[in-house]
């Protein structure tokens, strides 16, 4: 008691009043110019760096215009990393610093995916449009082009979540593969000196054939799909099984062709050069007519750098997926179209009825959940079929990369969705009951199924039930043109197609 | 003025409407009860002025060298003191000629060097240094090339209306209005309305609640006849075409545009939006050049429930009038200078100057097209910034997406229309024969007898 006594008249002179407003001041001043100095000394570009160790990141930043400008000015890691102050800066700083220091004591930056890291949706994550805007104060400078002024006005009056890094993701870390312009060259392969074919492969008996494209050095592997009865769907049962898999349903599917692989740039860049068009006129929806009318000029780089060849042709739209088909038909003489959603189900599935085509619990490959986060998925064995999120590096691999399913098809799951002609509904399923013979999915919808995941799916999105379905606002958020783009989607690098053929009555 | 910094004003948003939630529970508490009316500056009205501010010598060019054009030149000059037309740019000479002689009766001089004609004249124009303000009075087909010269070359620009005929063109004086914004140029349109005492007046009383709540409106402008030429011989097609410029939609966008725009301004104005989509109709049942249709009936939805009907019509001996009509929840109005309660007994009126035997006049004292002209001047002396290019260009876009609704019979949004490729007429601006076809629109398809 005589101690707090003692306490409580110290603390009643005026002098211990003054006494610990003063050093309470000075305790505020020091944390406040000390925090500063923390705070200033923390956001240099030496201290960054003194981290972020891999050097392509400081490389790629010296040569981009953030850097080597005309003007000299540079502008350092955080002036485009962290948001301006006022922004939630100090917030940002914690967040991204606690992140860099977790990686840096527990992570081998050798093993990160930094091509995945570069694209839109990963360079999102750390970078602020207020910080962009924070010195781009003039979205209408005079020298913006047409183009320009177009892409400004879209994102002035754009309803959907659009950054300026949608289109300018490339200027803060020099990339020498970006384009940034319609690629008035795309489809031009060179002059390569190879057989012309002058005529389509000739079909006599159902089986396995090399289908030729007349006027290309173009040839692609179809696989011929004998007709049967499968099940349709995964039972409530299966992992990850979603309410639009349901209900399972008895399908009988006609005898039908189809493409070993999906359409390789080669194969659709032959398309491309045969009917792209100059202007933006759109094809006349009208089977009769000679001429097709096909996809403009694209913007950018549609093959996203990764090398077109055998790899997957992507970023098409489902009108262009639909046009190549009429196209190849009319130059072959057969009947190419884009497969059923039933076709293409029972064509993944190979005769199995497991989640998928080989043996295994989608339970045991996700990367999804607190213990797999720590112990890792089993990989081994689905990798060596499924192009997916673990093993893809954020592209599209060449199917010479995967083996192939019971039929012989290669990367049904995984590598890239496949447009199916089917309009998507959640409750498709509802109608087949009872069962159905060769099935078109509802007549009437505004996007279409998509089917088998991708390189960026988790493993339980590779199922052979999974479905999915277009975007098609989504998928067209940054395309800069007024209006934008029926041929080409500038926000989803996933998507491509496998084509089949219909077979002949009179073939044995 | 607008921030084009469109990420940074949402989160200023978001704290600024925390803090005003925060003040406006203080202010609630003190001031209960009070109604406060906004006064013009902050309804972003213009000001009357009874002449524009003396101040550094302004000299205009005059770009379109037409009756229109003449007039605005001579109005620029009537609106204030040491204001001077030097320079004329049409595409024929003889336009260039005329006007040179009507201006050397007020005796204005314009020197013969800076006179321009072809379809380059306007660029030569606007490169002259001592030119401070262009007047840009063309077809409308050419506004939106011209404003974005006259932004490059740094002059401070009065575009008459329509700006544009297409969503090319729209786009475009957009984007050049906020070039023109960034680098201080004042803009003024020919939207005279919105400079009209009367109008601004009225505006007033609505936006302070006079009418309630809008519920619907109208808008009209139909009259008789307007000029058209006939072919001359010796004219190759562009010659026809431009001399007969009011009779063609690649150059003046139909009349929908070129004059009724006026009354859809007014009505986007006085709602504070635009609409969001368009359903019409329309023909040709008396034209006698050209491709456009003489009467329009579009209904514009506004959402909400708020829809505006708009119609045009240029046919002799029909029941004619101009104006413009909106019905609110406490009252309505002409919007020119009267309000009614729902009995209809007359609420408030605007009361107009008297003349010498003190009788009411039924104008205003000033003409709004003098008065546009004084608020540009009035802007660039004061640095009080005006630039109207993109409410006008919305409102033109309004107008395009109606006679596009027409032409077509379909129902057309404001969305497809903003982002729309339309551009109308040739590729190329040259004298000689075009390639292009004149049919009159035909709504919908054919069925069978």
């Amino acid at each position: 008691m005589k101690f707090l006594k003692s306490i409580r008249d110290l603390l009643s002179t005026k002098k211990a009043v003054s006494l610990v407003i003063v050093s309470g001041v000075t305790l505020g001043l020091l944390f406040t110019i000390g925090g500063s100095k923390v705070v200033k000394y923390t956001s240099s570009d030496d201290y960054c760096m003194s981290c972020h160790v891999h050097p392509h990141a400081e490389q790629s930043w010296k040569l981009s215009p953030h850097y080597d400008n005309k003007a000299g000015v540079i502008v350092h890691c955080v002036q485009c990393h962290l948001p301006p102050e006022g922004h939630g800066m100090l917030f940002a700083k914690a967040k991204h610093g606690m992140k860099d220091l977790y990686g840096y004591w527990f992570k081998d930056s050798s093993e990160y995916k930094w091509a995945a890291k570069r694209k839109l949706d990963a360079a999102k994550k750390y970078m602020y449009t207020e910080s962009c805007t924070n010195c781009h104060k003039n979205l209408f400078p005079k020298t913006l082009t047409v183009e320009g002024e177009n892409a400004h006005l879209n994102y002035l009056t754009s309803n959907s979540d659009i950054s300026c890094l949608n289109c300018h993701l490339t200027v803060g870390h020099f990339d020498p593969n970006a384009k940034h312009e319609h690629d008035t060259n795309f489809g031009s392969n060179g002059s390569k000196k190879a057989e012309i074919y002058s005529e389509p492969a000739l079909v006599t008996t159902f089986g396995n054939f090399n289908e030729k494209i007349p006027g290309t050095s173009v040839s692609f592997d179809m696989v011929a799909i004998p007709g049967g009865e499968f099940v349709m769907g995964s039972s409530k049962n299966e992992a990850f099984h979603k309410l639009d898999e349901s209900p399972m349903h008895p399908v009988k599917v006609s005898r039908f062709f189809m493409g070993k692989i999906e359409v390789s740039w080669d194969e659709y860049l032959e398309f491309f050069k045969a009917t792209s068009s100059q202007g933006r006129k759109e094809a006349e929806v009208n089977e009769n007519i000679d001429a097709i009318t096909g996809p403009t000029p694209p913007w950018g780089a549609p093959d996203q750098g990764w090398g077109k060849g055998a790899r997957p042709a992507i970023t098409m739209s489902w009108k262009s997926a639909n046009t190549y088909c009429r196209w190849l038909s009319k130059v072959t003489g057969k009947k190419y179209r884009l497969p059923t959603e039933a076709e293409w189900e029972y064509a993944a599935r190979g005769g199995t009825k497991t989640p998928y085509f080989f043996e295994g619990n989608p339970k045991d490959f996700t990367s999804d959940g607190f213990f797999r986060k720590i112990f890792g998925p089993d990989t081994a064995k689905i990798s060596s079929y499924i192009a997916y999120k673990v093993n893809s590096q954020g592209q599209t691999f060449d199917p010479a990369a995967v083996k192939a399913n019971p039929y012989g098809l290669k990367n049904m799951l995984g590598n890239v969705y496949e447009f199916c002609s089917d309009y998507y509904s959640p409750t498709a399923y509802a109608a087949y009951k009872k069962g159905a013979v060769d099935p078109k999915g509802p007549k009437k919808g505004k996007e279409h199924v998509i089917r088998g995941g991708s390189f960026k799916s988790d493993a339980r999105d590779v199922r052979c039930a999974s479905r999915d379905f277009t975007k098609t606002d989504k998928w067209l958020v940054t395309d800069p043109q007024m209006p934008k783009s029926v041929w080409w989607y500038s926000d989803c690098v996933d998507i491509g197609f496998r084509v089949v053929c219909e077979v002949e009555e009179n073939i044995k | 003025m607008e921030d084009n910094n469109k990420g940074f004003n949402r989160r200023r948003f978001l704290e600024s409407t925390a803090l005003a939630g925060i003040g406006l529970l203080g202010a609630g508490m003190v001031i209960s009860g009070c109604k406060k009316t906004k006064d013009a500056k902050e309804l972003g009205l213009p000001p009357i002025l009874k002449a524009a501010p003396k101040g550094k010598k302004l000299r205009a060019g005059l770009v379109g060298v037409g009756n229109r054009g003449t007039g605005a030149a001579l109005n620029f000059i009537g609106s204030g003191p040491d204001l001077h037309i030097v320079a004329l740019a049409d595409i024929f000479q003889d336009k260039v000629d005329a006007g040179r002689e009507r201006f050397a009766k007020f005796k204005i001089n314009i020197p013969a060097e800076n006179c321009f004609t072809g379809f380059d004249a306007y660029k030569k124009l606007m490169a002259l240094p001592e030119v401070d303000v262009v007047i840009l009075a063309t077809p409308p087909k050419f506004r939106p090339e011209h404003f974005k010269e006259a932004v490059l070359q740094n002059k401070h620009v009065f575009l008459e209306k329509p700006i544009a005929v297409d969503a090319v063109g729209i786009r475009s004086i957009i984007a050049s209005a906020k070039k023109a914004q960034a680098v201080g140029l004042n803009v003024v349109t020919g939207t005279q309305r919105r400079h009209q005492e009367d109008y601004i007046a009225t505006y007033q009383q609505v936006a302070n609640g006079a009418i309630g709540k809008p519920v619907s409106a109208r808008a009209f402008w139909n009259q008789e006849h307007v000029w058209f030429r006939t072919r001359e011989e010796g004219w190759d097609d562009m010659t026809y075409m431009i001399r007969n410029w009011n009779n063609f939609c690649w150059l003046s966008g139909d009349h929908i545009l070129d004059q009724h725009v006026h009354n859809i301004d007014v009505i986007n104005w006085f709602l504070g939006k635009t609409p969001i989509s368009a359903v019409g109709y329309g023909g040709r049942a008396r034209r006698l050049t050209g491709d456009q249709f003489d009467f329009f009936s579009v209904d514009y939805d506004f959402g909400d429930g708020l829809y505006s009907h708009s119609m045009c019509r240029q046919i002799d001996s029909c029941a004619n009038n101009t104006g413009e009509f909106i019905m609110g929840t406490e009252g309505y109005t002409n919007c020119v200078n009267t309000i009614w309660n729902m009995d209809g007994s007359v609420k408030w009126k605007f009361e107009y100057p008297k003349d010498e035997n003190g009788n009411e006049m039924t104008q205003v004292k000033i003409p709004p097209y003098v008065q546009e002209h004084m608020h540009l001047v009035h802007a660039i002396r004061t640095g009080n910034y005006v630039n109207q290019a993109e409410e006008t260009a919305h409102s033109t876009l309004a107008a395009i997406m109606g006679r596009t609704a027409a032409y077509t019979g379909k129902k057309i949004t404001w969305e497809e229309m903003f982002k729309s490729d339309m551009e109308l007429g040739p590729k190329e601006f040259v004298f000689g024969p075009v390639d292009m076809q004149f049919e009159v629109p035909v709504p919908g398809t054919a069925h069978k007898a």
